[in-house]
Parts: structure tokens; C-alpha cells; sequence
């Protein structure tokens, strides 16, 4: 028997070893009988030494447990479940991240067009602008006498890629189906239906990314 | 040097399916255990029984355990209730610690669990502490400091250090050398016996 491994087994028996040596003699010790013999005589002298009265050093109790506990199932059953969420929550967790860089592109796509088609009507324009910017508090801005600042989006931006077409929209969206739910899937392409505005083939987009009301924005004919 | 990283090391291979690392905690704390139970029962026989049981449930709750508290803080809980709860159910009935008696090698260890309660293994027990207490008494000086601080008070390393005035390098040499000779004694007595339980009695 190596001296120095008897060493170490008698600083791990104290709890006086480092923890990276303990894993590796830790693994010896489980299946060396002759260390285990020597851990097991390490103890019975720590309790001879202790006097401990009425306990008897020659007790069975460590075979008997051993003999109990070899018929017990394996832990490693018991230990499967930690690691069995990771094996379906990796691609579900995978779709999820998709679906959700597949809406907010979506969003950003529609956030990037003025907040009205070239069809729409400057005051609605305005009110949609304004929604976006001030959502719930502020009123919307009446137009000043000057007319030059009435509204928040510069006319550059106005001009540039006004619309994102319906159909392209949808495109994305049937391209994009497999990384998103179904029930998802089909509310976005039914309000991509209930949102075209006919004869135009386009959905009105706003410059900040929100949500846009272009069927209330149509209704109100202001 | 992190305390409890001995049993935890071992606590860790049990969580992973090694039964023998269990072995080794049950080998280590037997003792112990017994003398803790025997607090509320008197009958060396029943406290083993009982200290048994407790280190079954222990292993059955093992995959449970963390590691917030040390693995004999946790074990010494188990067996408290066990000897309370074994105390109450004995004023009532005959407790029955019996292993799945379908189970031939159990049921036929349970003959054998008789053998300890003999007057030879209670002679053994003493024979054995008589041994080692020569051994001790023949250690030089500073072996015999050195692992009575340690076993009997229970000193750290480097409590023993700081009271040895000495390296802890040295204590645990002391430590160690001072266990090869009482256990050198006990072999020589007991011809390679001891520590081989199936072969003890």
C-alpha cells in the first residue's frame, strides 16, 4: 500500500483534504476493499479512542446496511429528472427565441414605414403619431397656424419605404410558420386578412414599431 | 481544505449510483451513530438496529440532499427521529426492524445479526479498546498528542498546529503515523481480521 495514499486517507477520515484530491481517493475508496478495510480500522480506533460505552466496535451495522442497500434501485434513475427538463426545453426554448425574433421583426418591419399610407389623410396621420409618442395622456395635437411642426415625423421618413406589403408580410410569416405556435401563426395572417386595405395591397405602418390602429384610423373618418 | 469535503465528495458519487461510496460514510459513522441512539435506548442490539434503519432512510433521502448543512448534521436529524419515533412505536408494539424477508440473504443475515448481541463480541469490543489504548500508550510523545487532540477532543489540523506549535503538515503526518501503529497492533492481534467484518466474530 502506498504511503502516501494511506496519508491522504487519513487526512480525508479527519476532513483535512482538499476537495479535488477527496473526489479522486473518494472514488478509490468505493471500490478498494483494502483502503475501505483501512477507513473502517481508522474508525474503530477514533471510537476505541473515545471510549464510546456500550457501543460495540465490532458492530455490524455498516454490513447489514450494505447488504440492505445493494437491493436498493439505482440513483441514477432518481437522479435522471434534474437533467430530463434540458432534453425538451432546449428545442422548445430554441422555437421560442424564434418565434419571438420572427414577431419582433415583424414589428420593427412595420415600425419602419410612416405612420400612414400615401392614401391616408395628413390629420390621421397626426393622431396616429401622436399615439405612438404619448400613448395615453396626451391629446392629440391640433394643427399650429404655421403647419410646419404639426406633426412628429419628419416628411423624409415619410417618403422612404412607406409601406410593407401585406403579402410580404405574409410570406414571412408562412416561411417563419415552423419556429412559431399555430395559434399564433393564424391570428397573425387573419390580421393580416382583416388589415389589408383592398385595393391598396398594403398595411399602414407607424415609424416607432407600436401597434398601429389602422382599421379604427379608417373608420374615423374625422 | 474544505470541511465536510470528505463526506461530500462521497456524498456526490452516492447521488450518482456508487453504493460503495456509501459503504465508506456508513463505515465512518457507525459508531457514532450507535452511541447517538443509545441516548434513547439502552440495548446496544436495538441501538444498532436503529442506527441501521437510520442510515437506510438516509440513503434513500440522499438524491434529496444538497449539501446546505454537513452530511452528519443531516444523518444526526435522521437519527434522532428515527430513535424517537422507534421509542414511541416500541411502547406500543414489538418494533420489527425486518428486511424484505423475500430477500433469502437478508433474512439470513438477520440470524447472524444475533451473533454481535453475544458475550464474545462484547468481549471483542473490549478487547479491542484494550489493545488500542497500549498502542497508544507506546506512541512517542508527540504521536499520542497529536491524535488524542484529534479524536478525543476533536481539534482541527490546524487547531492541533497552533497547540503543538508545529506545521500542519506535521500534524497530519503525526496523525497518520500514529494511526499506522495502533493499527499495525490491531492487525497483528487480530491477523488481518479487523476491518473485514464479514470475517470478524
Amino acid at each position: 500500500m502506498n504511503e502516501e495514499l494511506d496519508s491522504q486517507l487519513s487526512a480525508m477520515f479527519d476532513d483535512e483534504l482538499a476537495s479535488g484530491e477527496c473526489e479522486l481517493l473518494a472514488r478509490r475508496l468505493s471500490r478498494d476493499a483494502d483502503l475501505k478495510a483501512r477507513w473502517e480500522r481508522y474508525a474503530v480506533i477514533a471510537a476505541a479512542i473515545r471510549a464510546e460505552r456500550g457501543v460495540r466496535l465490532n458492530a455490524r451495522v455498516a454490513r447489514r446496511v450494505s447488504v440492505i442497500v445493494g437491493s436498493e434501485p439505482e440513483f441514477a434513475g432518481l437522479a435522471a429528472p434534474r437533467r430530463a427538463p434540458r432534453r425538451w426545453a432546449r428545442p422548445a426554448a430554441g422555437a421560442a427565441v424564434a418565434a419571438g425574433v420572427a414577431a419582433v421583426s415583424i414589428l420593427w418591419l412595420r415600425g419602419q414605414a410612416p405612420p400612414t399610407t400615401v392614401s391616408v389623410a395628413p390629420p390621421l396621420a397626426a393622431v396616429a403619431t401622436v399615439r405612438v409618442t404619448t400613448p395615453a395622456v396626451a391629446p392629440a395635437p391640433s394643427p399650429r397656424p404655421g403647419g410646419s411642426d404639426s406633426y412628429v415625423v419628419p416628411p423624409a421618413a415619410r417618403g422612404a419605404a412607406a409601406v410593407v406589403p401585406a403579402t410580404e408580410l405574409a410570406n414571412y410569416v408562412v416561411a417563419h410558420s415552423m419556429f412559431s405556435p399555430p395559434m399564433a401563426r393564424r391570428n397573425l395572417l387573419s390580421s393580416f386578412m382583416t388589415s389589408e386595405p383592398g385595393e391598396a395591397g398594403a398595411i399602414p405602418v407607424s415609424t416607432n414599431g407600436a401597434q398601429d390602429p389602422p382599421r379604427d384610423a379608417q373608420s374615423n373618418p374625422q | 481544505m474544505g470541511a465536510d469535503a470528505s463526506d461530500l465528495s462521497l456524498v456526490r458519487r452516492v447521488q450518482r449510483g456508487d453504493k460503495g461510496a456509501f459503504d465508506a460514510l456508513v463505515l465512518k459513522y457507525q459508531h457514532k451513530l450507535v452511541k447517538l441512539v443509545m441516548r434513547y435506548v439502552r440495548n446496544p442490539a436495538e441501538a444498532e438496529d436503529i442506527a441501521q434503519e437510520a442510515f437506510i432512510k438516509a440513503y434513500r433521502a440522499l438524491p434529496q440532499f444538497r449539501g446546505d448543512s454537513a452530511f452528519y448534521t443531516w444523518l444526526y436529524r435522521i437519527a434522532i427521529n428515527t430513535a424517537k419515533n422507534a421509542v414511541v412505536s416500541r411502547d406500543r408494539s414489538p418494533i420489527e426492524y425486518s428486511i424484505d424477508r423475500s430477500n433469502e440473504e437478508s433474512y439470513e443475515m438477520q440470524g447472524r445479526m444475533k451473533d454481535s448481541e453475544t458475550p464474545e463480541a462484547l468481549v471483542l469490543t473490549d478487547e479491542i479498546r484494550s489493545i488500542v489504548n497500549a498502542a497508544i500508550d507506546a506512541l512517542p510523545e508527540d504521536l499520542r498528542t497529536a491524535i488524542v487532540l484529534r479524536e478525543l477532543e476533536g481539534l482541527s489540523y490546524e487547531e492541533i498546529a497552533a497547540a503543538m506549535d508545529c506545521p500542519v503538515g506535521t500534524v497530519r503526518s503525526r496523525i497518520f503515523r500514529a494511526r499506522e501503529a495502533i493499527d499495525r497492533r490491531l492487525r497483528e492481534v487480530f491477523e488481518g481480521g479487523l476491518g473485514r467484518t464479514e470475517e470478524l466474530g
